[in-house]
Formats: structure tokens, sequence, C-alpha cells
């Protein structure tokens, strides 16, 4: 097995709070891993330093044998970072094939200006023909030519899988993805995904604060607090850890313990959005 | 010694030279932070604003020879407050949560439509030769030396001591008084405010009042600068007031008048101590001499390129931002095939019968109207593309189509250069222009486009049309930029049917490479980032190059328009048709009636070129009554109403960025779906609308 993703002592500041302490993360090929811990641990700051939204002060991140750290997003992701959104982030006016389609056409990087003057820059049928692949794939069939606006948020989400998987990913960074879904859909959404993953065989990166998600969906995991990698190992044992229960629950002269995560539902509906 | 000597006491007079036209920039820049701080709106129509308090105060004391205190009372203390609550109350109010380009694009749209309102409103016309006059009697010809080395008169003593004043007031109400801290709540977030218990409402009528009596008082105090007043030179102003306050990244009261003052004192002092190399140097004169004018533009430029704060895009911080539905999708795509297909048809017929009718028989009045309706649709199309389909607001298409009309003039007039050949190098040298603007401003969104492209066409308005390799200065001078219209074989576009034939042909072309464009990669790569920029990188799209693409065709399409419109006149007119007030229009216009559709732009051209002649001036009622004496006679309408009717359009922006057309087509739409929905459902008796009919009929 070979390392995908190989991330070195990555640390970011911001003025003066050190939100990320010289981390270290590691996702084997077709692995499941999950990345965990309290509200402010870093998570998301370490998820925005892997894929290049922002710019970190230090370390390393290599992708398949490849140093990215100083590369752009967009490059990343043509290098094999897919990801989906806490919040999700579809492209209104545009209906779920296009989604696809789009991103299709930018990984096989065959848009020209000429080619669109000529009338060559519609969707192809080979195209078409790999977007409804995945498509199938997701159980989105039917929804295909729906716009954008009309899909539940739960249908949003395997959209933005799609839509990530189109790039052919190395790696997908699914972030919180059960976020806004109930029980049933995060459960259909975990059991979509293993199935997807099954067939194209990519590494998946999970960062969920749904305990019951990482637990039963991932095989190894990490948990970081206040911006240190506490620790890692397979899931059980990690959960079941002194650690954990120290970073969720705090030490006994904690005055104020952070609320015990309850499954299904740390997140669901915190806070207006 | 001595020279040491000289150098600063050169320098004490060059710091008093600045001070007063560093007080004007102050005053504007503290309005413009006041109302920023207060409202949230990124207020261009600032100058607007103190156009009308200083034609009332012009009206009033100039006019019928109020005496000076009456005069100050009504226009500024009661009038422009009371255009600040109209405004707040029939327009701000509903946008507050609108977002921050949709409100810019409002207040662009109110700079172009309040003056012309208020002239027309109070009947007044600028009288040439009749400089208005201060707040204080004898302002402009009393004098105080206090150094023995400038001359300070009452108006500009008076304007520096309200400047200071001000702002001190001001910063002790944001730091002392409740009502500060509620507007700026109110700015963050209007939602969360009003769950908190405050009325935002009476908060930012209140701030709306304050800003406008600010901005009434300012034009008061610089009205005698001007020798007529104009609401263009306000909004000049107002831009380099701009550039004053982003010292102070548009927050800081204090920031704002050092800022002002800055600007001032560094023009003079760059005035006086510039060397004076350009006497040898021919061509570098025209830079020399508008180094300093092109200060604030320059300053406002790199302010916004290299500054990453300023730009920190307020809707980031409200907790609430998404809760609104997201934009309507073209109703083309979604309507049934049978209706677009219908309308189609009848468009084009409509046009086919109206081109034969002109062709057969059009006087010379309407030939060219309607060419230039053609024309002016070319260069709107390149709106289209910018605006319409990736999103970002610009406003230096008009220095793009300068640019492609001065090269055309410059290659036929040096080098004769046939005109067709000439017009498109000049379109690819505005698609140029166009790709390296995209770079430095690509990091930049929303708002910050409009502002960045601004500075840039008014630094083009400043520094580049006086350099005679594109303005043309001695034949310029002598007999204006003259453009011949092409000849092609046997055809002499001299003739105007001819020319008419040839910009209905591009025109077409470039329609046709518009709609192809956006059916294609590029389109569909802008509008994944117009959707969410950070989805659309996240599938390996780059945001730079899309937009450098986007700014590329955009400058094209209008350096085409552009020497289109040179041919067509047979004169560059820079000043009537590119200047960058003038241009604001083309973006109000194209905005108001559809930015993301050919159909729009063509509209846009049509009402540009038509409407006056059409509707104001009543001659489509002399047609249906069959005389042209039986004109009801109310007409012909003022031309201002142009600008008013369109001005005020744009306010619909908010609600239906799509633009007027796209939103009526969408709801005859719905209406059809409901129609065929109750036909269907229930038969005879009157039937439920069907639930989807209803989520469209919240979106429209």
């Amino acid at each position: 097995m070979s390392s995908i993703l190989h991330a070195r002592e990555v640390t970011k500041r911001f003025s003066g709070i050190l939100a990320l302490d010289r981390v270290d993360i590691d996702v084997e090929e077709g692995e499941r891993v999950g990345l965990i811990g309290p509200n402010g641990a870093g998570k998301t700051t370490l998820f925005n330093c892997l894929l290049g939204v922002l710019r970190s002060d230090g370390g390393t991140v290599e992708l398949d044998g490849t140093d990215i750290t100083r590369l752009p997003v967009h490059q990343r992701a043509r290098r094999g970072i897919g990801r989906t959104f806490q919040r999700i982030e579809l492209f209104p006016d545009s209906t779920v094939r296009e989604h696809l389609l789009i991103a299709e056409r930018v990984r096989q990087g065959r848009g020209r200006l000429w080619k669109d003057l000529v009338g060559q820059g519609g969707p192809r049928p080979d195209e078409v023909a790999s977007c409804d692949e995945v498509l199938e794939l997701l159980g989105l069939s039917d929804l295909a030519d729906e716009p954008i606006e009309r899909l539940s948020l739960g249908k949003g989400r395997l959209v933005e899988v799609g839509r990530a998987l189109m790039t052919q990913p190395k790696l997908l960074l699914l972030d919180e993805p059960s976020s806004g879904l109930d029980r049933v859909e995060t459960a259909a959404l975990a059991e979509t995904l293993r199935r997807v993953q099954a067939e194209h065989g990519f590494a998946i990166l999970l960062v969920e604060h749904d305990v019951e998600l990482v637990a039963s969906f991932t095989t190894r995991c990490y948990l970081l607090d206040f911006g240190r990698m506490l620790t890692d190992g397979p899931t059980p044992e990690v959960m079941a850890g002194d650690k954990m229960r120290h970073a969720y629950l705090g030490d006994v002269v904690l005055e104020d313990p952070a609320p015990v995560p309850v499954a299904g539902s740390a997140k669901n509906g915190g806070g207006v959005r | 010694m001595a020279l040491a000597a000289s150098v600063a006491s050169d320098l004490f007079t060059a710091i008093l030279q600045g001070t007063p036209p560093g007080t004007v920039y102050a005053l504007i820049a503290l309005g413009f932070v006041l109302t920023y701080k207060t409202s949230g709106v990124f207020n261009l129509a600032f100058g607007a604003q103190a156009y009308v308090s200083a034609v009332m105060y012009f009206k009033t004391h100039t006019e019928w020879g109020w005496a000076i205190v009456p005069s100050l009372v009504v226009s500024v203390l009661v009038l422009a407050p009371l255009v600040g609550l109209v405004l707040e109350r029939l327009i701000f109010r509903h946008l507050r949560t609108a977002s921050a380009v949709a409100k810019l694009v409002v207040t662009i749209g109110l700079t172009v439509a309040l003056p012309n309102l208020f002239d027309l409103v109070t009947n007044f016309e600028a009288i040439a030769g009749v400089t208005p006059v201060g707040i204080v009697p004898d302002g402009a010809s009393v004098f105080y030396n206090p150094f023995g080395n400038y001359a300070f008169s009452r108006n500009e003593l008076v304007a520096m001591a309200i400047a200071v004043v001000a702002m001190a007031g001001l910063g002790g109400l944001f730091r002392f008084s409740g009502i500060g801290l509620r507007m700026r709540a109110v700015v963050e977030s209007p939602r969360l405010t009003e769950l908190d218990g405050i009325a935002a409402d009476r908060v930012s009528a209140f701030a709306w009042a304050l800003s406008s009596l600010f901005a009434g008082m300012a034009g008061v105090l610089i009205a005698p600068r001007f020798n007529t007043l104009s609401a263009g030179d306000f909004f000049n102003l107002v831009v380099v007031a701009v550039a004053a306050a982003a010292v102070g990244r548009l927050v800081s009261l204090p920031w704002a008048l050092v800022g002002g003052l800055g600007l001032g004192i560094v023009i003079a002092v760059l005035n006086t101590f510039l060397p004076r190399w350009s006497e040898d140097v021919t061509w570098l004169r025209p830079l020399q001499d508008n180094l300093t004018p092109a200060i604030p533009f320059v300053v406002l430029f790199v302010v916004l390129v290299a500054v990453p704060s300023i730009r920190r895009t307020r809707e980031a911080g409200d907790p609430l931002a998404g809760v609104d539905p997201p934009p309507p999708s073209l109703v083309s795509a979604t309507r049934d095939a049978r209706r677009t297909l219908v309308t189609r048809i009848a468009g084009t017929t409509f046009l086919l019968v109206v081109g034969v009718v002109l062709f057969t028989r059009g006087d010379d009045v309407w030939i060219f109207l309607v060419t230039q309706a053609v024309v002016l649709s070319i260069v709107y199309l390149s709106i289209t593309v910018i605006t319409g389909f990736a999103g970002q607001i610009s406003l230096c298409q008009g220095t793009f189509g300068a640019i492609g009309a001065f090269t055309v003039f410059q290659l036929v007039d040096r080098y004769d250069v046939s005109v067709l050949a000439a017009a498109l190098i000049g379109a690819v040298i505005a698609a140029v222009v166009g790709a390296v603007l995209s770079l430095p401003i690509r990091q930049l969104s929303g708002i910050w486009v409009a502002i960045a492209t601004l500075a840039f066409a008014f630094f083009f308005d400043a520094v580049m049309i006086k350099f005679s390799w594109v303005g043309g200065s001695d034949t310029a001078l002598l007999q204006g930029t003259k453009v011949p219209r092409p000849v092609i074989g046997p055809w002499d576009m001299g003739d105007d049917k001819s020319f008419l034939v040839l910009a209905l042909v591009v025109l077409v072309v470039v329609a046709a490479a518009v709609i192809r464009i956006r059916e294609g990669t590029i389109g569909r790569t802008l509008r994944a980032l117009r959707g969410s920029e950070v989805a659309a990188q996240s599938i390996g799209i780059s945001p730079a190059r899309a937009r450098l693409t986007a700014f590329a065709i955009s400058g094209f399409i209008a350096g085409l328009g552009g020497a289109m419109l040179a041919m067509h006149q047979e004169n560059v007119n820079y000043g009537n048709n590119f200047a960058p007030f003038a241009a604001l229009f083309w973006v109000v216009l194209v905005v108001t009636l559809g930015a993301r559709t050919v159909e729009g732009a063509v509209n846009a051209g049509a009402a540009f070129s038509l409407f006056d002649t059409l509707i104001l001036k009543g001659t489509i009622f002399g047609w249906i009554l069959r005389s042209p004496d039986r004109i009801p006679g109310i007409f012909p309408i003022s031309p201002k109403w142009r600008f008013v009717l369109f001005g005020l359009g744009a306010l619909q922006f908010a609600r239906h960025p799509e633009g007027l057309i796209e939103a009526s087509k969408q709801r005859s739409a719905a209406r059809a779906e409901r129609r065929r929905a109750a036909k269907e459902t229930a038969g005879p008796p009157p039937a439920e609308p069907s639930p989807p009919v209803a989520v469209e009929e919240t979106v429209s």
C-alpha cells in the first residue's frame, strides 16, 4: 500500500493563535479515514490547508508522491483531490447533469475558445455517457435534467459527490456530509459512498461530527484537538480511548466541559444558517 | 542653505495649496464612509445626492434671491435628509439583505436617475456663466493670507472648518451614543439585529437621513468649485473621494479626512516639485501634465489590489445571508419548447417587418437611429459577456469601446490601414487590455471589481486620451477625431443603408458567437464560477484564467462595437460616447433590461437610441393616429426621462438580477403553466395551483 496523502508538520497561525501545530496525517490508497475532534479543534483549518484554500505557515503536503504544498486550489483538484462542502455548494441555474458535465470537461481540459465559437462547445456523447454512468451509480438518473434548485439537501450532497467523482479523484475529502441530514438520509449517503468507493477505489478522508457515522464508515481515524493531533489508529480503538473522552469531555478540572456529542444530532440544525 | 530654505518654503506653499481641494475630497470621503458604515451601501449615488442639494441651493439663493440662511435650511437641513429618508423608505429598506453587488447596481442607477429627476421636478437647467456661490457672503472674493504665501478664500476656510467639526461630531456619535452601535449592527446583519429586538427600519432610516444630510452639506460647500452645476462633475469627485476613503479602508472617519487632505496635498506637492523634463521630451509631456489628476485613480486601484483587508466581503459576516432563494434559471431552459418557438417566430417576424419598412420607407433620421441601435447592441453584448455570464460588474466598457474607436482613427489617419482591418486590430487591442486588466484584479470580487474597473476608466479618461498616439492631439484639435466609413469591394459604406447592413451582419455574427460561448465550455465555466467559486475551484476551474478569458472576450466585443460606433458617426466623439460617466448609463440599461441574454442587449441598444424619439417625442402616437399633427399635447417629453426611467429601472436589479424582460417572460411562463395545470388537474371547477407553480411564483 502506498500513501495517497502524506502531510507532515502542517502548521497554521491566525494572528497569534496556533490553529494547527505541526500536524501529520496520512491516507493510504483506497482507505476510509476519519478526522474527528470537538468544535474549534482545527479540523476545518486542516482541511482547508490540505485543499489549498488556506496557505499553511509550515509543513508539506504530498499527494501521491508529488509535493503540492505551493499549488493553488484548482491545481490540487486537477491532481486528484475531490471534495464536498459542509454548507452545500452547487451551481444555481444548472441541471444535475450539467454539474457533472462541466467537471468532466474541465478534467479533460479540452475546452477551447475556438471550439465554442464554431459550435463545438456543447456536451459530447462520450461526456454525457460518462456522466450518466456516475449518475446511475449514485441513483440520480431520474433527476438528471432537474434544475438544481428543486433538489433536497440530501440529493444535493449526492450531486456534490458526483461532481467530485467526475474529476476522478485519488482522494475524496468529505466535509461533514451529515450536517443538515437526518439519520436515515445519513445512513443512505454512507451506503452510497461505500458502494461508489468500492467501484472507483479512491481514498476518503471524512471530517465529521457525527461519531456514529465515523464509527461505522471509517477503518482508521485521527483525533484532533487544540490544533494538535492527539492520536490515531483503528477507529474503534480511538473511539474507546482515554484521549477521545478527554478531548470531548475535558479534564475533571475543566469547569466548562464541551457537551458530549450525541450520535447523529451534534451538528444537525445547530445554529441558524 | 538658501536652497533648503526655498525648498521648505515651496513645500509649505504647496501644502497650503493642496488643502482646499483636499478638504473637498475629505468632505465627500467622510460622507461616503458614513453611508458605507451606517447602511452597508457602497453609495456611488452620493454625488447625485450632493448634486440635488447644490441645485436646490442654487435655485433658492441665486435664482430666486432668497437670503443665505433660509436657502441653506431648505436645501441642506430639509431637502437632503428628506431625500435620504425617501431613498431609504422606497428603495434601500427593501434591499437591506440584498447582495452588495445588487446594492451597487442600484446606486449606479440612482446616479443616473436622481439628478435628472430632480432637474425635471425643479425645472432646473444649468446656466452657463452663472457660477454657484458658497454659503458665506463674498465667499469667492474675500481672501485671507495667514502665512503670506497662499490666500484662502472664505469658502475654502468655511469648508475646512465644517469638515473638521463634522468629523469630530460623527466620531463622537459613533463612539458615545447607542445609535452608532445600532447602526453598525444593522449593517452587519439586519436579520439578526431584528431578532435582537431592534427596529432595523428606524435605525437605517436615521442612518440614511444623516448621511444624506452630509451629502447635501458637501454638495453646497463644493458647488462653488464648478463653473456650472453638472451631475457628472459630482460623480467624478465621488470616485476621487472613494480613493481617499480607501486609505481608511472605507470604515475609518479620521483616516478618510486624512486621506482626502493627503490626496489634495500630494497632488499639489507633486505639481510643485516634479522636474520639468517634459520640456525636452515631447512624448512624456501628456504623462507629466496628467500625472497629478491621475493620482486618485492610481491610489484607488493600488489600494484595492494591494490591501487585502479592504475587500473582506460583508456577506461573509452575515450568518443569515444564506436564507435567500437562489436566482432563477433562464426561462427558455424551463418553459415548454413550443412556447419558446412561438415567441421566437413572432420576434423574428416583427424584426423582419420593421426591417422591410425601414429599408423601403425610412428616411435618413430613422436609418441613423436604427443603425445606432444596432451598433450599440454590439457594444452591449460585451456587457452580456462580462456581467451576464461572468457575473462581474465592469464599469470600463466605455474605455474598451474607446480603445477600438481610437485604434481605427489612428491606423487610418496615420498608416492608411483598411478601416475594417483597423477595427479588428482595435478589437484585439481592447481584448489584450481587458486581459491585462483582469490580472491585477483577479483576486477581487463583487463590488471591488466594479470600483477597480471604474478607477481604470477614469485613469484612461484623465491620462491616456491626452497622448497624441491615442487621442490624436494636433489633428484632433483641428478636425476632430475623424473616422471614415469602410469600403468593401463594390460596396461603399458611406451610404447609410449599406452601413446599416454591415452593422446588422456584425451584430448577427457577434450575437451568434455570444450564444455559442454561453452554451460552450467558457459559458459553463463562468456559470459555475458565478454559482460558487469554491466549488468551481474544487473541480479544477481556475478563476483567474476564466475571468481573464471573459474580460478578453468582453474587451474584444466592446472594442469592435466602439470602432463601429466611431465609423457610424464618422468621428470618435470620445466625450459623448465613451467617457466613464456616459458609459455608466450603458451598464444601467443592459442590467435593467436583461444582462444574460442577447435579446436584453439588443433591447438595450434600441432603448438607448430609439426610446427618446419613439416614445418621448411621441412619434409612435403620431403613427397610430396617422398624423404628426395629432400627437397629444404632452409630447415631446423631456429626453431626461430616459435616464430617469431606466435609472430607476435598475432598482429592479435587486429583485430581478436577470432583468425586466426575462422577469416578465418568467411571469408569463408561470401563468401559462398554471393555466395548463388547472386544465389538467381539475377540469370544469376552478383549480388550485399546483405546488411547483407556487415555487415559481415566489421566485418571480
